[in-house]
């Protein structure tokens, strides 16, 4: 279980506070989904989880350890990360999967993570890539083998900032239903910003809506409502039911 | 298991590679042993290269060839990898080995000594007489390390009080650079004729100033350095995925990036101390070898040393028969010989990976 409490960052000593006491609860395998404007802080509560930044004020505890205290190599071990903007650098796509796994062999990788990589393309139907360069490759490719790359980390969280942000629909559809199944058959907890409310249900068991640094509203589908997308969103959007499912639709 | 035959063939041709490369550098390096201006035939050479035959012949090689053949291996390895160190931990295709201000600062120093203290150096052509009465042909190269050093600890010093971004890296490596040029200038502006040409032809890089005394600290440096680099290979690797994804992959970035700056500037700045200014190889170098082999660092690493090996080997033979007599400077040469070579790799699509 993940849980953040009361964090506090701002990008430099006096600046202008970004994140302002964020909270939030995660348990193992459920998905969660965080939603809110640009500039909400959601990148950078991220990169406090991740440990790319270090918070001033606050908890983070994953499970019974303390992540503010862990080292990087102890943290890239449990939680992986899956950024928006995806770049390898021309290595070949298995030794970009095989570079997850820096935090587990070290300085040299082993017959057993070359074992365990291999494992982890054919499960993501990636093996016919193994030996292309990944920087040659698609988007779609590209955030598939970014996440090929995470699961190499054996984590118990996947963080994914806006992962469907630079795909097509299709390739959108993929991406999520991938990272949900991975969810729910190894039983890993996901943590994702994204900006579509739509695909946020879909996808999503548990949703946080942050504003101005603060986690305001956190819990089930049925915290959203247009009285909660008002506030945080400053936009008039109509919640609906349309054959049993939620949609969420905007106001003309 | 496939997948892993398709790999064990990709890392033949790796090793192939370097093994051919290494074939490459031995076979330059004999032929730029018996190439010169004293015609001794290659027999001779040979010979004299065992301790047998004439004094002059197997002083000629032993003292002064085969210290300016090893100097060319090691620097030129030296550079190259520096070059490609400061390219990945800067993310900067641009950076080179001396971007923290090295050579500037090794070239105040030298000219410090020369112009100001009227120190000695070696050079082609006056390693076997005693030079200039009294000074300390040693002198000059002290001088330029130690501000090399004094520089690259300024800037590295100045970067850990504030955030150790690579763009701050540059920009404080170029300000300081500057300022030692603006200092060297200073310097020459003031200098006698003789003391202003002996400065200006110590900048020129000039293999003939090493001796086996040189060539091996050099070595220890640059081995030194090898040895760090091979061992965080996969850590580049890793930080050509963006500084943050590498943090959250368990690389300690401002660590790794504090050494590796700290190691290529320090094998840059023996390099320079020793020999002078010895531009470009630590540019095309590793950019040839990305563009044809890809960017593992497992890989580059070598073969960028390799690289650099040859052609420093292959430019000093060429300036030392191109000179008839005195070599030409051998800076460049590698700029002359590397230029177009590289030029046509950028611009071929067959070599780029993508």
């Amino acid at each position: 279980m993940l849980k953040v409490e009361d964090l506090r960052f701002a990008y430099s000593k006096n600046g202008r506070p970004v994140l302002n006491g964020a909270s939030l609860e995660l348990k193992q395998g459920e998905v969660g989904i965080l939603l809110g404007k640009n500039g909400s802080g959601k990148t950078t509560l991220f990169k406090n989880i991740l440990g790319i930044e270090k918070p001033m004020k606050g908890k983070i505890r994953f499970e019974k350890d303390n992540l503010l205290k862990m080292s990087r190599r102890q943290r890239a071990r449990r939680i992986a990360y899956v950024p928006q903007h995806i770049h390898f650098g021309d290595l070949s796509v298995m030794d970009s999967v095989l570079m997850g796994r820096v935090s587990r062999f070290g300085l040299k990788a082993g017959m057993e993570d070359y074992v365990a990589v291999e494992k982890i393309l054919a499960d993501m139907g990636l093996l016919e890539f193994a030996t292309r360069s990944a920087e040659a490759l698609s988007g779609g490719e590209k955030q598939k083998i970014a996440i090929a790359r995470a699961m190499a980390q054996e984590p118990k969280l996947m963080v994914f900032d806006e992962p469907t942000g630079n795909l097509d629909i299709a390739n959108e559809q993929l991406i999520v239903k991938e990272a949900k199944r991975l969810a729910r058959e190894k039983n890993i907890s996901i943590l994702a910003s994204l900006h579509d409310l739509n695909q946020a249900l879909e996808f999503g068991d548990k949703f946080f809506f942050m504003k101005d640094g603060v986690i305001k509203y956190a819990g089930g589908k049925e915290i959203i409502t247009e009285d909660v997308i008002k506030d945080i969103f400053e936009v008039d959007m109509a919640v609906r039911e349309i054959d049993g499912r939620t949609v969420i639709l905007p106001v003309i | 298991m496939e997948t892993l035959q398709k790999l064990k063939k990709i890392n033949r041709r790796n090793t192939a590679v370097i093994i051919l490369m290494v074939l490459a550098v031995l076979l330059a390096g004999i032929l730029c042993l018996f190439v010169g201006s004293s015609g001794m035939t290659v027999q001779e050479g040979f010979q004299a290269l065992l301790g047998n035959g004439t004094p002059a012949h197997i002083r000629i090689i032993q003292n002064i060839r085969l210290p300016r053949v090893l100097a060319a291996i090691i620097a030129g390895a030296g550079l190259a990898i520096a070059g490609l160190i400061m390219q990945t931990t800067l993310n900067n295709t641009m950076a080179s080995p001396s971007t923290l201000g090295v050579s500037n600062a090794a070239v105040f120093g030298a000219n410090l000594s020369i112009i100001a203290f009227a120190g000695g150096f070696l050079s082609t052509g006056n390693n076997l007489q005693s030079f200039d009465a009294g000074a300390n042909p040693y002198a000059t190269s002290v001088l330029a390390f130690v501000f090399a050093v004094v520089s690259v600890l300024l800037i590295l010093g100045l970067c850990t009080l504030r955030s150790f971004s690579p763009n701050v890296v540059v920009l404080a490596g170029m300000a300081i650079g500057s300022v030692w040029t603006a200092a060297t200038t200073i310097l020459q502006f003031y200098a006698t004729d003789v003391g202003l040409s002996a400065a200006v032809v110590w900048s020129f890089g000039d293999l003939g100033r090493a001796t086996y005394r040189t060539d091996a600290i050099m070595a220890v440096v640059v081995l030194a350095g090898f040895v760090y680099f091979m061992l965080m290979a996969w850590r580049y690797n890793a930080l050509l995925s963006g500084e943050a994804t590498a943090k959250t992959m368990g690389v300690h970035v401002e660590a790794l990036r504090f050494v590796s700056l700290l190691l290529s500037s320090m094998i840059t700045a023996v390099c320079v101390s020793f020999l002078g200014v010895i531009g470009f190889v630590g540019i095309i170098c590793p950019h040839v070898t990305k563009r044809l082999l890809g960017h593992d660092h497992r890989v580059t690493i070598p073969v960028s040393c390799l690289s650099g090996s040859l052609l420093l080997v292959l430019a000093d033979t060429l300036s030392r028969s191109l000179g008839s007599g005195s070599a030409l400077p051998v800076g460049a040469i590698t700029s002359l010989l590397g230029a177009p070579f590289f030029i046509a790799i950028i611009f071929s699509r067959k070599g780029g990976h993508k």
